[in-house]
This record gives structure tokens, sequence and C-alpha cells, in this order.
């Protein structure tokens, strides 16, 4: 009885309903009829081409312990085959319920109808079932005019269509709450605050996430901080150059550059001679030109842009004239350069007296 | 040139015997495996005459006075190719050179006259070495890759275009390309990881032989003050320095590297066509060919080979065996397009206003990469632009009419001293 039991399990579900429909075929051909016959042409016929292969050997095996099963897998197709329920049941699902409750082994599978078979070689053919169903369903009329005469047509099946013709009917649209003014509920702010206060404190990733942001925030602001250094250990901005007479006409003084970055130069610009503070910076890639007394020229290596003697570029990629820094005469009658302060010739502003000091 | 100096003679004439040996070794291999494995014994005895040539050479230089290039020829070489002229001739000649070798490949690739330029070059290379300001250029630690980069992308262009042009032979008789015939598989281990690993080995013992035998090109400690003239690039940016001598910064430095690297990523949504895929073939990819070549060969390393040998201090031009003077005074005074316009075309001062003064460059420009394209999709393109599509050949065509903007730029400043087309200084806007 065991061995037979395990070799029952084995068996698939879709050889137990080829076995069931052999039966089926056997004794009754009424429901051979009803399988043939149009409904679910497509299940039937894989469920045919299933049983062919393998008709012989479960059919020996189920008559002994299935003579109750038989119906149950009957009522699978039964309920799947909705229309043609009564004349199944006028046939043969009388017996199965009670014979379902007896056997131990078809216990699991009779009454819940997809559900219950659980193996997988079951649901190609439930669902081969389920899809003719569907197929049943959809294959409604395209037009009006089809519609209008399939209905009358069938009048028994209107008994179930009523609940699919039940569904599209919209649901009432629920009601808006009434509209609430903002910000009108202090005493829910307050708790608000505490909620917050709760997420960020309350769990361990909040606190975790919480003290990551507060030292994320902490270093950002010590970086902020480095860099305004309370000692600054560079040359200040403000220097003297020594005295106007020290700069004739079309000097080019080159000894600040080291150490200020500038050139002290009496040039004529405008048809002035004045004396200015020349920046050391190419104006194309920031790179130190060198002064060429012989070219009367600063002459950048890098890309080799050139400027004449009063820092208008003229050859080379250089896009604007060098830069000019602030320049005046002292108190003690010497000139200072102030370079926290510069001028630029292509927006105008070597016009600026504060640019130069006319010689 | 310089007057004598024997610590510089002595350098050169040992390095040349040395060099010299190595070339005559070169031969003689190439001579002994045409012999024993090609059973080609003809050529085996000319190269291997070629060799006992070269034993020679290194014995004259071993013995203190290594030949040189004639002085005529080497003067004539310095006045074709300094200044901006010379820049001119360098480029547009190296672009003329490129394209014979591309027209005449089949005849090019050939072994016996590839290894032929091969020695031709290398002796060339060597007959310029007594001059000082050429050895002072190449055997500058800094240089030493270039010259390695020059023959080594001559031999692998020749690689590629030698088995292209096989390729092409095979496609023509209705033959599979060669890839196709060999695709036998190979295992991982142990022939790919021991190949692997033989690399590996080489090129070790090439950067420790490098290491040992050339310093490294330290410099003094850096000063604000004090650039280096001339203060070149690191050798694979000098074609991005050259470019920022034509275009402002923000062109030259950001705009133009970014469609670079745009474009080349670009490229497998632009080219579509599957063939060329896993073999080398010209024939079949005759413009994707070509236009990589121009960029990649032209744009990049010409540049390169430009700014190694032909950029000396203050960034001037000087001619390949040209002392480095940092005084050489060149004639560069820049004019913008604008003032060529109004002042010398229509002999006026120039506007005002901004848009008044540079409407001819602004017009010109958006000419160039708004007209032209539908201009070339109906004439030259017009293949292209029915494959591509107009989203694809507009992106094709806009990336070439900017890879292009560079040598026009490049040939209008050294010819006619063109500094900006449309110049906006007040805008910091020139291009």
């Amino acid at each position: 009885m065991a061995a037979e039991e395990k070799k029952k399990k084995k068996m698939s579900v879709a050889e137990i309903l080829a076995a069931c429909r052999k039966l089926d075929s056997k004794g009754d051909t009424a429901s051979q009829a009803e399988q043939s016959s149009g409904k679910d042409q497509a299940a039937a016929s894989s469920a045919k081409q299933d049983s062919a292969s393998e008709e012989s050997k479960p059919a020996t095996k189920i008559p002994k312990p299935g003579s109750g099963k038989r119906p149950s897998v009957q009522e699978i197709l039964a309920m799947a085959r909705a229309e043609k329920q009564k004349k199944a049941a006028a046939s043969t699902s009388a017996p199965p319920q009670p014979s379902a409750a007896k056997k131990p082994v078809a216990a699991t599978k009779p009454t819940p109808k997809p559900q219950a078979p659980a193996p997988a070689a079951e649901k190609p053919h439930s669902s081969n079932i389920l899809a003719a169903e569907e197929v049943e369903r959809k294959r409604g009329p395209v037009s009006k005019s089809a519609l209008e005469a399939k209905t009358p047509a069938k009048p028994s099946p209107t008994e179930k269509k009523p609940a699919a013709k039940a569904k599209p009917v919209v649901p009432p649209r629920p009601t808006r709450p009434p509209f609430t003014k903002p910000g009108k509920k202090p005493d829910q702010q307050r708790r608000g605050f505490l909620a917050v206060l709760g997420v960020m404190l309350g769990t361990p990733l909040g606190v975790g996430f919480t003290s990551l942001a507060t030292t994320m925030g902490l270093w950002t602001l010590g970086t902020l901080r480095f860099m305004f250094p309370n000692v600054r250990i560079e040359p200040p901005s403000k220097f003297k150059v020594g005295f106007p007479s020290d700069y004739p006409p079309g000097y080019v003084e080159t000894k600040f550059k080291t150490q200020y970055a500038v050139w002290i130069v009496n040039a004529e610009y405008n048809g002035q001679q004045q004396i200015a503070a020349l920046s050391t910076v190419c104006t194309h890639l920031g790179c130190t030109p060198n002064w060429l007394e012989a070219e009367q020229k600063f002459k950048c290596p890098c890309h080799g842009s050139g400027f004449y003697i009063n820092g208008i570029n003229f050859e080379g990629p250089a896009p604007r004239p060098l830069e000019r820094y602030a320049i005046r005469i002292a108190e003690d009658g010497q000139l200072e350069v102030d370079k926290s302060r510069k001028f630029q010739e292509e927006k105008g502003q070597w016009n600026d007296p504060d640019s130069f000091v006319p010689a | 040139m310089h007057g004598y100096d024997p610590a510089f003679e002595k350098a050169v004439a040992e390095f040349l015997g040395i060099y010299y040996l190595g070339l005559a070794a070169l031969n003689a291999g190439a001579a002994y495996w045409l012999w024993q494995k090609l059973h080609k014994v003809r050529d085996a005895v000319v190269w291997l005459a070629v060799a006992l040539g070269f034993v020679v050479l290194a014995a004259v230089s071993m013995g203190g006075a290594p030949w040189g290039l004639p002085h005529g020829l080497r003067e004539l070489l310095n006045t074709i190719f300094t200044g901006n002229r010379g820049a001119v001739i360098f480029t547009l000649g190296s672009f003329a050179l490129l394209v014979i070798l591309f027209r005449f490949r089949r005849f090019f690739v050939r072994p016996r006259v590839a290894w032929t330029i091969l020695n031709l070059s290398l002796l060339y290379l060597g007959l310029s070495m007594t001059s000082r300001p050429f050895w002072e250029i190449v055997a500058k630690p800094d240089n030493v890759p270039i010259v390695a980069l020059a023959f080594l992308l001559g031999f692998f262009t020749w690689l590629a275009t030698y088995k292209a042009v096989q390729n092409d032979e095979r496609i023509k008789q209705g033959l599979p390309p060669l890839e196709k015939e060999d695709s036998e598989k190979v295992l991982v281990w142990p022939d790919l990881v021991y190949t692997e690993l033989i690399c590996m080995l080489a090129l070790t013992a090439v950067l420790l032989f490098w290491a040992i035998f050339i310093k490294a090109p330290l410099e003094q400690p850096a000063n604000r003050a004090d650039t280096p003239n001339p203060s070149k690039a690191p050798w694979y940016f000098l074609g991005l320095q050259e470019m920022l001598v034509y275009y402002d910064p923000w062109m030259a430095g950001v705009v133009l590297p970014t469609f670079i690297i745009l474009g080349l990523m670009a490229i497998p949504y632009i080219d579509f066509n599957k063939k060329g895929n896993g073999y080398y073939t010209i024939e079949e990819r005759k413009f994707a060919y070509s236009m990589f070549q121009i960029g990649f060969l032209q744009l990049w390393v010409v540049l390169i080979i430009l700014g190694t040998f032909l950029r000396g201090p203050n960034w001037n031009f000087f001619g390949p065996y040209e002392p480095w003077d940092a005084h050489k005074v060149l004639v560069l005074n820049n004019v913008n397009l604008s003032e060529y316009f109004w002042i010398d075309l229509m002999g006026m001062s120039v506007p005002e206003g901004i848009l008044a003064r540079e409407w001819l460059g602004i017009v010109l420009l958006i000419a160039y990469l708004f007209l032209l394209p539908p201009i070339l999709a109906a004439t030259i393109f017009r293949q292209f632009f029915i494959k591509m599509g107009f989203i694809r050949y507009m992106i094709m065509i806009q990336l070439l009419l900017w890879m292009l903007l560079l040598p026009i730029k490049m040939v209008l400043r050294w010819t006619i001293n063109l500094k900006y087309i449309i110049a906006i200084p007040e805008w910091f806007f020139n291009f």
C-alpha cells in the first residue's frame, strides 16, 4: 500500500488527468463529447497530446485506489468549464465529494480548484484551462451589431455574465477631505520637532548618522577656518621702490621680480610718460616672462607671448596686456606699490590716476 | 658651429660608435634571418653589406671624428625649417608625406622598402647628432621617449598598414581576411600567460637600463620668478602646448580638449560600420582610417615632433641644427581679422562697437560651423548623410570641422600673423 502511494505521488497531475480522461472515455461517452466540443479546445488538445504517450501506464494503476479520485479531477475540469457544470455534476460529480474525504491521497486535491494541485507539472494544464476560459470570455463581439447578434443566442450563459458586467461600474469618488490651512497648529509643530529629535537620536542608526553629519560639518568649518590663517608669511602688499628720479624714461627695473613679482617701468602710454608697476604674470597662462633689453620687450618662454615695454601685448597668444598694480608717491617722496589693487588695460582702468605716476 | 668642445666631441664619438655598432648588429641579424629562415641569399648578402658599412661608420666614430651631415646640407635644412615659414613647410610637408605614404602604401609596406627607410632614417639620425644643437635636443633625457616614439610609431603604423594591405588584396580576391584564417583558439595558459610574462620581463629590463643610463631630468628648485626658457610641456602634451599658442586658453585648454575626449567617446556611436571589426583593412574604411590618422599622426604626433625639434627659447621656431639663441628676433606682430578688414582693406579706423568691429569674423565662423555642414551634406558627404542620418552626420561633421579649425588657424597665424578671427577682449572672448 505504501509503495503504491509513493508511485501515485510520483505521477504527475497531467498523467492523472490523462488517466481519468481515459476512464471517462471508457465509462462516459458524454463527457468525452464535452471535452472535444468547442469550449476548451486548446486545453483538451494539449491534454490529449499528453495522454497519447502515457495513457497505458497510469491507466493500469489508477483504477484500484482511484475509484474515488477520478471524479475529483473531473471536477477540476468541470469547474473550469463553468457552463457545463450542471451536466457534469449530474453525471459524475455527485460521488466525488464524499469519496474525497475517504481517500487520504485524493484528499489533498479535491475541492479547492487551482491551489490544491501543487506539483509543477500540473501548472501548464490548469493554466491551459484557465487560458481557455479567458479566451472564451474575451472572444466577445467586436462590433455592436455583432454583440446584439450574440447576446440573444446565449440565454444560459447570461446567468454567469452579470458578475463580469458589473465590474466596469465606476466606484463612487471618495469625498475630498476638507482643506486644512497650513501652519495653524503650533502644538503639532512642537511635536514635529520632538519627532525630528527622535529620528535623529532615537535609534542607533539615527545616532550614527547624526554624529557623522555633525563631524562632517565640523570638519567643513575647520577647513574654512584654515583658509584664514592667523599669520600670513608673505611679502607685504605695500612696499616702496625708491624715488621717481631712479626711473629715467625707457627704464625697466627687474630687481623686484624675484621678491615682489613686479617690474617698475617708465614708459609711454597714451602719449604720456608714466611710471607704472607691471605684474610679472603672463596674461596667457601665468608663466613669468623675461625682460629682453636688446629687443625692448617682455617675452614669455612658455608660449611666446610678447609685450612692449609699457605692457601692451603684441605677439604670441597673450590675449590682453600685463596688469598694473597701484602705485603712488608716498609721504617721504618714494614710490609705493600696492599689490592689493590691480588695473587692467582692456577694461580702461589704466586711465585711473592710481595706476601710474606721471614721470 | 659652436667652436671646438672636446667633451662634447668625445661624448658624441663614443655614443655614435655604439649606435652604429647596434645598427650593424640589427642588419646582420636581419641578414642571418633572411638567409637561414627565408633562404633569400641575395637579400641576406645586401643587408650584410649594409651591416659592414655600419661597422665602418662605427670604427670611424670611435676613432674620434664621426662623420656628420655636410655643412651645406645642414644650413639648407636650417633655412628651410626656421621661423614661421619653416613651421608651415614642416606641417604641410609632413602632411604631404603622410598623403604620399598613404597613396603608395602598397609600395611602402614592402618589407624591403620599409627596412630601407628604417635604415636611412636611423643613419640620418646618427649623422645629425654631430651637430651640437641637434645633439642637445636628442640627447636630453626629456626627449629620449620622443625619439623612441617616432620610431615605434613608425613601426606600428607600418605593421598595421602591411596587414591592411594584405587583407585588402585578399578581400579583392574574395578571400577572408588573414585574421579569420588563423583564428584558431589559443590557450590562456600557457600560451598567453607566457607571452605576457616575457613581455613583462623585457619591459622591466628596458626600464631598468633606461633608469641606469639616462639620468632623471631634474631641474633647479621651482622659482616663481624664473620660468625655464624654453619651458616645454611633458612630451605627450606638446601638441596641447602648441594648440595654446593659436587659441585662447579657454579654447585650447578647455573646449578643444573636451571635444577631443568627447569625440573619441562618440566614435563608436557615430561609426556604425561593422567592416574592419577584428581585422586590418584600409580599402573598406578609407574615410574613417584617414580621418583618424590625420587626427592622431598629423594633429598630435607631428605637433609633438614640431614642439620638440623646432621650438626653442621664447617659443620661437628654430631650424633643427640652429643654435638656440634666446635673443633671436622674429617679426611676429599679430593682427586681428577685424584690423585686417577695417584698416588694411577699408582704409579706415576700427569702429567702436563690438558687433560693428567683429562682424566679419562672426559671420565667417557661423558660416563655417553652420552653413558648411549642409553644403557638404549636399555635395561631398552626400552618401554619408544618407547613410548616417541627420543627427549622426551633424555630430560627425561638427567634430571634423572643430578638428580642422586647429590647422587652419595655425597656418593663418604663420602666414599672415592672424591673431584672432573674433577678438572681443572686453568679454574675454577671443576666437
